[in-house]
This record gives structure tokens, sequence and C-alpha cells, in this order.
């Protein structure tokens, strides 16, 4: 059931006022951060402020918006005005925005109640949410594990039943890895869609702003609020589907397309849990077609050259002059900057703008952007041929489960690796979801990727609503508590 | 494998500066990516045409119209106020 739309029933029926909800949410925040780590900084204030002229509204017989009166949280990279956001950066920290992200705008526009801003990898540079300045999020389901990254936070908030929904971003499966981790559902809309205009940009051509929910249908209802056009993105296209109107199309028939690639090196259990998922698809009369997909094993190094040499370009603009971290002694201004920059981006952060540079550098440009450009260009061909025959794709959203704490710094190149079901999605600007398909032999649980072609999301939101209605017993969604908060 | 004064020369252009004792690990890191990103190579067949954009947009041609700015005082906020409407830094002469 959408959590979304019991909470907002709850609230027309006045068996609960804004503000009570608010505080339950904002007590749970209260009695469960300083374990899980979802949230960096609680807008109590701002919160509160919303849900009375939420009560207001229903007070005076007015009917609510969809998102009208749902506490949220948001992720720290997504502009704010004044109030604070980070990046879980240092070199962030104390910057207050001067305007608004659209995304934002929207859900203030909304009335929808923003509980705080979550934790993320630092520049949404990671996938286990360590690498933040405020340390790791921890894993709602089993507190040993992380929540995953990089919108880790976004995830254990909603796990945690510290908010409603969540706001996250994905460059290569930042949305989709944390919700599989933690058994929700996280959807990345097609590149384009959700206006990118506020939301400190990591690799612009790949960055895409998604929701976290508890169920598909949670995740339809945000993303159409989201999906308008906003001039101030260059890139902005919009959307004028109602996702929501299609979730009850019958699959029966569906094209669901399967690649061995996918597959390679995927553990037993999520193979196991991936086949009955299968299985259920075709019992509903979905049609499975196999085929290949070689250039998935060159996916990887492509992403990783384009997303690098964007982030350099993207994170030159931190001088610390203007705001952000400011170092206290220097000779002149060269230093100045590079000081600013070296003690304020964390390592992980200046690996990738040393290898972006690197990539883009006169003598190495031809050997590896040029020539990842060019096969991605090749890959999303491929993409588009295989979509002449099949309506989605379907995946593990990731090889393994969540990592333990500490599992993912001991080998960041193996950690990179795991990745590469996410990945092809941003590469091409498809849109895809990531939801709950069964546990593994520790009970953690396991995430089914759906792709599908660039503006057909209503065909992937409805594939995965119609897995998640036939397997209610499979997947968490169904076993979230109701309001007890 | 990637070489010390490469390394040196890219911290330079992107305005970093690389700690003398950490050099060495990220050598080793950095060597191990783009060793990694080579392998992009491997792939025989590929087209010579160079992505330009996902979704094909092409520059969309708006008409010119003035709209408010930020506030310059709101701009320097981040800033403890600024001086004067500018934003400091300490005066630094060569030598």
């Amino acid at each position: 059931m959408s959590k979304i739309k019991y909470l907002k029933s709850l609230l027309e029926t006045k068996e609960i006022s804004c503000v009570e909800l608010t505080k339950k949410y904002l007590n749970s925040i209260e009695k469960q951060n300083n374990i899980i780590n979802a949230y960096v900084n609680v807008t109590v204030e701002e919160a509160i402020k919303t849900a009375k002229k939420v009560d207001e509204k229903i007070a005076a017989g007015e009917k609510l918006m969809p998102l009208e009166g749902i506490p949220m949280s948001r992720k720290d990279n997504i502009s704010t005005k004044n109030i604070e956001t980070t990046c879980c950066s240092k070199m962030l920290q104390g910057y207050y925005p001067i305007y608004d992200a659209t995304v934002w705008k929207i859900l203030q526009d909304q009335n929808s109640v923003l509980l705080g801003k979550t934790n993320m990898d630092e520049f949404a540079m990671g996938s286990s949410c360590e690498s933040s300045i405020y340390g790791a999020t921890l894993n709602p389901h089993n507190t040993d594990y992380v929540a995953g990254g990089s919108s880790g936070g976004a995830a254990a908030s909603v796990k945690g039943n510290m908010a409603a929904f969540g706001l996250g971003s994905d460059t290569g499966g930042s949305i989709r890895q944390p919700a599989s981790f933690c058994g929700l559902v996280g959807f990345k809309p097609t590149y384009g869609t959700v206006s990118r205009y506020g939301v400190v940009a990591y690799a612009s051509s790949l960055d895409q702003v998604g929701p976290i929910t508890n169920s598909v249908e949670d995740a339809a209802i945000v993303y159409d609020c989201l999906s308008l056009f906003d001039p101030k993105d260059a890139t902005s296209i919009g959307s004028k589907i109602s996702t929501v109107d299609k979730l009850n199309s019958s699959i029966k028939g569906l094209k669901i397309g399967i690649a061995e690639e996918y597959f390679e090196g995927i553990n037993e259990d999520i193979k196991s849990s991936i086949d009955e998922a299968i299985k259920a698809y075709e019992d509903a009369g979905a049609q499975i077609i196999h085929f290949q997909m070689p250039k998935l094993h060159a996916v990887l190094p492509v992403y990783f050259i384009i997303s690098c040499a964007e982030a350099s370009s993207n994170l030159g603009r931190f001088d610390g002059i203007r705001y952000g971290y400011k170092t206290d002694s220097y000779k002149d201004i060269e230093e100045m900057i590079c000081k600013n920059r070296s003690e304020g981006f964390g390592k992980e952060v200046q690996r990738r703008m040393l290898l972006g540079t690197y990539v883009l550098s006169s003598g190495y440009y031809d050997a590896y952007y040029k020539k990842a450009q060019n096969l991605r260009y090749s890959i999303i061909q491929d993409f588009k041929k295989i979509f002449e025959s099949c309506d989605v794709i379907l995946t593990p959203s990731v090889p393994v489960t969540a990592f333990k704490k500490g599992e993912a710094l001991i080998d960041p190149i193996a950690t990179y690796m795991m990745d590469i079901c996410t990945v092809p999605v941003n590469i091409a600007g498809l849109p895809a979801i990531s939801v709950p398909c069964g546990f593994d032999r520790n009970k953690m649980p396991i995430g089914m990727q759906l792709i599908g072609n660039s503006f057909e999301d209503y065909k992937v939101l409805n594939a995965a609503y119609q897995y998640e209605k036939q397997t209610k017993n499979i997947g968490e969604t169904s076993s979230y508590p109701e309001v007890e908060i | 494998m990637i070489k010390k004064d490469e390394v040196l020369k890219m911290a330079k252009l992107a305005k970093l500066s690389v700690d003398e004792n950490e050099i060495e690990q990220l050598i080793e890191d950095m060597s191990k990516i783009i060793e990694y990103a080579d392998s992009i190579n491997n792939v025989a067949e590929t087209v010579d045409v160079e992505f330009d954009n996902i979704n094909n947009i092409v520059n969309a041609f708006n008409e010119d119209i003035v709209l408010d700015s930020y506030d310059r005082d709101e701009i320097l906020k981040n800033r403890e106020g600024g001086e004067n409407g500018y934003f400091v830094i300490r005066k630094s002469i060569r030598g």
C-alpha cells in the first residue's frame, strides 16, 4: 500500500493533524538518528511551520495536493535557501544557499514537510555513505551493515520510519543501490524529466534526482509531482504523462529482456531471488526475451572516465573565495585556492578530480575521454536496439547485498565494480527502478532492477507495481509499520 | 603506471596540493584505476561518433528578458557580509 496515500487519508479524515504527524516523525528521528545517522541536519522549525500551514488548509476544508503535509527527507546536495547545504563535505560546511533547487521549490509549493537533510557520500562520490564528513549511515534493517550510497541517508530515513519518502540523486546508482540495500523502492527517472537546477553537480550528464520510497506507488506519486519542465535547467524536458494513472495496466504480453552479462559473478542468493521474480512475471503472462550485451564490460570504465572528467570540471568552482571552506594561512592567491581545496575536499573526491583532470589533459584526451564518449554513443545505440524488441530489461540491482561497515573502504576499485548493473542506465539516460525481491541467507534485502526506454518511466513503474502486488509476501514493502512511529 | 611528475602535474592543473606522505599511495591507486580505464581499448567494435547529449536537445533561444538578480548582501552572507560589497581575501604580494 502507498504510505503517502495512507498518511494523506489520515490527514484528510482528521484522524491526525499534520503537526502531530510531523512530531511523530521528529520523535522517531530523535530516538534513532544518533545510531543510524540518516540525518545531518534536522529542520524542526521549518517542519512545524509547514505542518501548521497544512493544518490551516485542512481546517478550512481545502483539498490537499498529492504531497501536501507528507513529512519527507532530502539529500544534502539539494540546495535549500537559508538552510545549510554541505554535500557532507568540509568544503561546504557552513554554506547557506541563496536559492532553492527546483525540486525543493516544487515540494515547497506542495507544502511537503521537510524534516531535514540526509547523509551522503561526500559530493555523492561513493557507494557506502562512509566518505561523509559526518560519518557513515547505518542500515536500519541491520545496523552491522551500511545503508549504501551515495543517498544512504535518504534510504535510511525511509527505512527507519524517519520520513515517509526521501529524495536522492543518482549518478551511477546512488538511489537504486541504497534502496536495494535497505529493502526499499528507489527510482531513477529518465534523464531530463526531473530538474537538476540547484542540485550540486557531480557529473552533469549523468545526475538525476529521484525518490526513495516504501512502495512503487509512492515512487510514482513523487515522480509525477517532480517531472516538470524547468527553463532553469538546459537539459530539462519534463514529462506530461501521469505514471500513477498507468499503474494498473496489465503486464500480459509485456516483453521483459534478460541479458546474461548482468548475472555474471552475482551471489547465489541474489540469483535465485531474481529467478523467482522472473518466474512470477512469466506466471503473470509476461514474455521473457534473452539477449546479449557484450559491451556491458566496457560500461564501468566508460562511466568512470566520464564521471571523473565531469566531476573535475564541476568541482573546479569550489575555490573557497565566495563561500565554503577557507584556510587560515597562505602566501598568495594560488596557494590559498590550493589549500582551500586540498583541506576542504576529502581523499576520494580529490582522487576523482585528479583522474578526471588526467583523462581530459592534453595527450590523454583522445585515448580516454574521446574514446569513452564514442563508446557511450555506441552503448546508447545498443540499448535503443534492445528496446525495439523489449519493453523493460530485468537485472539484479546490485551483484551483492549490503556491505558490512568498513568493507567498502578496503578496496575502492572492487567497490566500484559493484555498480555494474546500475551504471549503464545513467550512461544511456534511461529510467530504472530497484524493487525489493527477497532476502539473502543473512536476511539482508535483495533488489531487482527494471530498466525502461527513455521517457517510458510509466512502463518501468507499472512493471514494478505489478510485481510488488503479486509478491506481497516477498518484498519488505508491505510489512512496514503504518504510522505507529 | 602513472608517474610521480604526472600526478604532480595533474594536481597543479586541478589546483590541489598533494601531501608528500600520501603521494606513493595516490600513485598506486590512480595507476590501478587508469589500468582499468584502459580496458575500454579492448572493445573492438565501436563507432566514430562522439556522444553529444542524451536526448538530442538543441539550443533553445529565448527572448533576452531582464529579471531580478540576487541581492548582493544575500550573496555576501556566506562570507560574513564581505567588506563594502566585496569579497575579501588577505593582501598578498608575491616576493
